[in-house]
């Protein structure tokens, strides 16, 4: 086949659509829920004792 | 193939599961939008995946073979088997590869006990 035709972009690295990613809404989920849970873990400890 | 035979903690050849989807994998002859594709159209669309798969592989060592399987078992399609020279650049390969996607889909890689493909037939 004729190399004259411009290269194309390489498929690789065509990131899918984000939706598609769980792990991306998933982590930015967890950063978020991280500050919020952290103090729940003090208070906990002072209920037990 | 992909099924359970033991992998090889390393190996000059690695395999890529399903990496190559023909454009009429639901019904052959046909795309997903039910129009009868041209064979030259399909010929060129698995010429382009070819090069593309090509051309970044040879980053990481010289290439011995490149195979793409076009099985309709489905724990087979679309497999594809690349061989190095060296283990060692297929090490590298993986390495590089792992996490990455192709054309908007994970690519699973792994280390293959493949090789010799003339002999390779999964039973």
């Amino acid at each position: 086949r004729s190399r004259s035709k411009s290269k194309r972009i390489s498929g690789f690295d065509m990131a899918p659509p984000a939706a598609m990613i769980p792990n991306a809404t998933a982590a930015t989920a967890i950063v978020g829920q991280m500050p919020g849970t952290t103090p729940t873990i003090p208070g906990m400890f002072t209920n037990m004792f | 193939c992909s099924r359970l035979h033991t992998k090889p903690s390393i190996s000059p050849t690695l395999l890529l599961s399903n990496m190559y989807q023909r454009p009429d994998m639901i019904t052959p002859g046909v795309d997903a939008q039910g129009q009868p594709i041209d064979p030259k159209a399909m010929q060129e669309h698995f010429e382009d995946f070819y090069e593309d798969l090509f051309e970044e592989l040879r980053k990481y060592g010289e290439i011995e073979s490149l195979n793409v399987c076009d099985n309709l078992a489905d724990h087979m399609v679309g497999n594809v088997y690349v061989q190095f020279r060296e283990e060692e650049h297929a090490a590298n390969a993986l390495k590089n590869l792992t996490g990455r996607y192709y054309a908007g889909r994970p690519i699973i890689i792994d280390f293959s006990p493949v090789t010799d493909f003339r002999e390779a037939t999964c039973r």
